[in-house]
C-alpha cells in the first residue's frame, strides 16, 4: 500500500524534507556519508515499517537508497516514498551480502571512496534497537578501507525530538485506536465475563478490536498486549500475557499497543475484579491520584528529573512512597523509537534519559508509572502517549482515567 | 565438429544474437528492458573477457563479446571463466552459482529476482550453441 505524498493528508510527513534536514546535519559535521541501522531511523527516513535487518545509505544530496533482506524489498519498495532505483535488496548470492551490496554502491554507485562515515553505535535495553554490530562495523570498515569512521546516530535522534504535525496526528488515531481495545476488554469483562477467562484471551479480545479499528500491529517487543492479573500486577513493568485466569479479587493490569503509519499507540489501564479490598481500594485510589499529578505537571520546560521528584514527593504524602517506582515516562518515536529522553548522549551515565533534559513543545513522551506491591500481590501500571504543549500536555488515549472495580 | 564457435569469439556471439532472437520471443522475456555485462576473471588467454546481452520490450537487441571494459549495463555478473563455462555447459546452475558466492552479482538485487526466469531462459539457448571451449 503506497504512503502518503498529499501535503494536504493530515498523516502527511515531509519525509524529503527530513532527509535533506539529516545532510544539512551531515554537512555540519563533515560526514561524507551516512550508514543508518537501527529501526528508528528506517522508520524515521523511509516512512514504512522495516522489520527486517536493514541499512540506508545516506548520500550529502539527493535520495536516501535502502537495503533490506530480499524477501521484504519489494513489499518496502511498495509502501516507501523512495523510487525503485533506491530500494535494494541484499541476500545470499556472491556481492549481495550486506557488506559487499553496500560497500560496493558507496564506492561504485555513488562514487565516494574516503572520507567520513557516519554510522549508529551505542547501548539500549531495547533489543531491536539496531546499532551496528561489531561483526558488521568490522567488515564494513575492511571492505571501506579510506574512510574514518565516526558514530553520528545523534543527527537523527535530535531531528526526531520535535513530532511534526503528521506525526502527531498518527500517534492521536493511534492512541484512539487503543481506546478500542480497551472498550472491548472492559465489555467482554464486566458482569461476571472474566470468569474463566485467561490473560492471553484478553490480550486477543483487544487485538481483535484495534485491528478492526486500523491497527496494523501489536507494535511492542515484550509480549504485544501486556496483561497481568492477581500477583503478577506486583512483578513490574514487562508482562506479557499468560494462561493464567483471571479470579474474583485480582487486580488486573491491561497495556494496549496499537501500530497506525508507525506511530505507536500504548495506554495501559487498570481494574480491580471485585470484591475489592479496602487495601486495594487505597492502593488503587493512591496511584490514580499520582497519575493525576504527574500529567498536571508536564510542560515545555520542565524535566524528567523535576517530574519524577514531584511524584516521588506527592506519593510520600499519601504514604505510598515504597510502591511507586522512580521515573514516569520513557521516549517514544515512530517505530523503533522507544527508549530514553532526548537526543543527547549524557557523559556520566550514557545512553540514558538525561534527567535535566529540557522538554520542548511538541516532544513526544509516553508517561509511564508502574506502581508495585509484590509482598501484597498488587501493582498497577499506567501509560499513555502525550504531547508537550506550552503550558501543559495533551493526554492522547481519551480512555477514562480510573481504576474501578468490576464484577 | 566443423560447426563449433570458440567461447566467447565473433562467430559465437553472432550465433548467439541470432539464436536468442530466434528462440526468446518478448513473451518469452517478460517483454523487459534490460542488460547485463557478464565478466570473466581467469580466463584461459590470462585476459579478462566480457558477455555483454541487451533486452529492450522483451527482445534481444545486442549481444556483444570483447575484452576489457563492458559496456555500461544494469547488471554486472563477475566470475571466474571456468564457472560461466560449467554454467554455459549446464553442468552448473546459474542461482547455484550465484547462492554459493562463485558468481557475484552488481546491481539492484530486488530487480534482478524478476529476472531470474528470464535470464535462465536465456542461458538455457546460450547452452544450446556448439561451442568449444
Amino acid at each position: 500500500m503506497p504512503g502518503i505524498s498529499d501535503p494536504k493528508d493530515k498523516y502527511y510527513i515531509d519525509n524529503p524534507g527530513r532527509v535533506k534536514a539529516i545532510q544539512a546535519g551531515m554537512h555540519k559535521r563533515g560526514i561524507d556519508v551516512y550508514l543508518g541501522s537501527r529501526i528508528r531511523t528506517m522508520s524515521f527516513v523511509m516512512d514504512t515499517f522495516c522489520p527486517w535487518r536493514s541499512y540506508i545509505i545516506i548520500p550529502p544530496e539527493g535520495q536516501p537508497t535502502f537495503f533490506t533482506f530480499v524477501v521484504d524489498a519489494l513489499r518496502v519498495g511498495d509502501e516507501t516514498w523512495l523510487d525503485g532505483d533506491h530500494v535494494r535488496a541484499y541476500g545470499p548470492m556472491g556481492g549481495m551480502d550486506q557488506v559487499s551490496a553496500i560497500t560496493d554502491f558507496i564506492k561504485d554507485e555513488l562514487g565516494i571512496k574516503k572520507g567520513r562515515i557516519g554510522y549508529e553505535d551505542g547501548i539500549s535495553t531495547y533489543t531491536a534497537e539496531g546499532n551496528l554490530s561489531h561483526w558488521e562495523y568490522t567488515h564494513f570498515k575492511d571492505a571501506l578501507p579510506g574512510f574514518e569512521w565516526v558514530n553520528a546516530h545523534d543527527i537523527i535522534d535530535a531531528l526526531s525530538l520535535i513530532k511534526d504535525k503528521g506525526t502527531i496526528e498518527r500517534f492521536r488515531t493511534a492512541s484512539l485506536i487503543v481506546d478500542e481495545g480497551h472498550k472491548a476488554a472492559r465489555a467482554a469483562l464486566e458482569n461476571g465475563g472474566y470468569r474463566g477467562m485467561t490473560e492471553t484471551v484478553i490480550a486477543g479480545i483487544a487485538a481483535l478490536a484495534m485491528r478492526k479499528a486500523g491497527s496494523v500491529s501489536e507494535w511492542n517487543f515484550a509480549g504485544l498486549n501486556e496483561i497481568s492479573s492477581g500477583y503478577r500486577t506486583g512483578l513490574g513493568a514487562c508482562t506479557p500475557p499468560t494462561t493464567k485466569e483471571i479470579k474474583a479479587g485480582d487486580p488486573l493490569m491491561l497495556d494496549f499497543h496499537a501500530m497506525f503509519k508507525l506511530a505507536l499507540g500504548d495506554h495501559a489501564h487498570n481494574y480491580l475484579i471485585g470484591p475489592a479490598t479496602k487495601r486495594q481500594r487505597w492502593h488503587a485510589d493512591n496511584f490514580v491520584a499520582i497519575i493525576q499529578t504527574v500529567i498536571d505537571h508536564y510542560r515545555a520546560g520542565t524535566t524528567p528529573g523535576t517530574l519524577a521528584a514531584i511524584m516521588m514527593d506527592f506519593a510520600e504524602s499519601r504514604g505510598c512512597g515504597d510502591f511507586i517506582q522512580p521515573a514516569c515516562e520513557h521516549g517514544i518515536g515512530l517505530f523503533g523509537d522507544e527508549w530514553r529522553i532526548g537526543a543527547i548522549v549524557n557523559p556520566d551515565l550514557p545512553y540514558w534519559t538525561d534527567q535535566d533534559h529540557v522538554y520542548q513543545e511538541n516532544e513526544m513522551v509516553v508517561c509511564a508509572m508502574q506502581y508495585a506491591a509484590p509482598e501484597e500481590n498488587i501493582g498497577f501500571r499506567y501509560e499513555n502517549d502525550i504531547v508537550i504543549i506550552k503550558d501543559g500536555c495533551e493526554v492522547l488515549s481519551k480512555y477514562p482515567l480510573a481504576i474501578e472495580e468490576i464484577s | 565438429m566443423p560447426d563449433q564457435h570458440v567461447y566467447l569469439s565473433p562467430s559465437w556471439r553472432d550465433a548467439a544474437l541470432k539464436r536468442l532472437q530466434a528462440e526468446l520471443t518478448p513473451e518469452k522475456m517478460n517483454h523487459v528492458t534490460t542488460s547485463m555485462s557478464n565478466i570473466y576473471k581467469n580466463c584461459p588467454d590470462g585476459v579478462e573477457h566480457f558477455l555483454f546481452i541487451e533486452c529492450k520490450e522483451g527482445k534481444v537487441t545486442r549481444v556483444e563479446t570483447g575484452t576489457g571494459e563492458p559496456p555500461q549495463a544494469v547488471f554486472r555478473i563477475i566470475g571466474d571463466y571456468e564457472t560461466f563455462s560449467r554454467i554455459s555447459r549446464a553442468e552448473l546452475g546459474a542461482q547455484k552459482a550465484l547462492m554459493t558466492g562463485k558468481l557475484k552479482l552488481k546491481g539492484n538485487l530486488a530487480k534482478a529476482l524478476k529476472l531470474a526466469a528470464v535470464s535462465d531462459r536465456l542461458n538455457k539457448v546460450l547452452a544450446q550453441i556448439p561451442t568449444q571451449y
